[in-house]
């Protein structure tokens, strides 16, 4: 089933630029609603205001991490099955097993190329 | 009249009194570059300055550059001439934005010799302190997650993290 590029899209990171950037990439895509926060306490009450269909996070924000994000949202049912993809310069292998365990969905690493971002988000959420 | 236990105790006290003046002083010349008021006023409060100004100097730059390529995506393309010289307009915006590298490196530099003279100093007083036993102090697990940009050669590819991730789900 394709992807439905009218969903609501959360962009969580401290860097405007980072937010741009990320904005500007999903536009190219094609996604046209997307919503943006500068950390995981805000991105949380977003979340829980509104029904998203995608999380792209930060990991290293005060004051609430990308990490403690994702393990919140995975602790909340309402929000749990949320698909979240992780986006930060934290490459070590105990950070990408930590995210992994947590439930991240798929991990990317900054810089990162259009195409990347693009092809981690097809196996995230299907074909688009 | 001293007798020869007390010129003993004597003794014992006045060699722990030089063992103690010696890493007092040894301590206090490994910490002088980093004490030395021209240091503090000068070369550190520098780079510390250095690195805010490049930090707005690169956020300054990549905005022009965003704001350029968001011009170029917004080009009309039913006037060819006019989308020629907007897009050179834009590709100029970036060429010129790019500048900030040359500037924001000699910034950089400043702060590497900076932060040389401060690990020179720590890492004699830490040599020092370690060999008197000290085992160094635990840090959490969650804040040993948080160690930004890993320099070249030291993170993990794409690739590799992608195989992480892998490696998880068939497990």
């Amino acid at each position: 089933m394709a992807v439905d590029l009218k969903m609501p899209v959360l962009i969580v990171d401290d860097y405007r630029t980072m937010l741009r950037i990320v904005r500007n990439l999903l536009n190219k895509i094609g996604f046209s609603d997307i919503d943006e926060a500068t950390d995981g306490k805000e991105a949380l009450e977003k979340l829980r205001k509104r029904t998203y269909g995608l999380v792209i996070s930060d990991w290293n924000m005060q004051p609430m991490t990308g990490y403690e994000l994702l393990k919140e949202v995975r602790g909340d049912a309402s929000l749990s099955s949320l698909p979240f993809v992780m986006v930060t310069a934290e490459s070590k292998a105990e950070n990408v097993i930590a995210a992994r365990q947590a439930g991240v969905n798929n991990y990317i690493i900054k810089p990162f190329s259009a195409e990347v971002l693009k092809a981690k988000l097809k196996t995230v959420l299907g074909d688009f | 009249m001293m007798d020869a236990k007390n010129h003993g105790l004597v003794e014992r006290l006045t060699e722990e009194c030089l063992n103690l003046y010696n890493a007092v002083f040894r301590r206090s010349q490994q910490l002088q570059p980093l004490l030395d008021s021209s240091f503090r006023t000068g070369a550190l409060k520098r780079a510390i300055d250095e690195q805010r100004t490049a930090r707005n100097e690169m956020e300054a730059a990549v905005d022009r550059i965003l704001s350029a390529a968001e011009n170029m995506m917004a080009i009309d393309f039913s006037d060819p001439d006019a989308a020629a010289t907007e897009m050179a307009n834009c590709c100029g915006e970036i060429m010129e934005a790019c500048s900030f590298q040359d500037i924001t490196g000699q910034r950089l530099s400043q702060t590497i010799e900076t932060l040389c003279v401060v690990d020179k100093s720590l890492d004699a007083l830490a040599t020092d302190h370690m060999s008197e036993g000290d085992a160094g102090v635990a840090i959490s697990d969650e804040a040993s997650l948080l160690n930004g940009p890993a320099l070249p050669g030291n993170g993990l590819g794409q690739d590799s993290v992608d195989a992480l991730l892998a490696s998880g789900k068939k497990s």
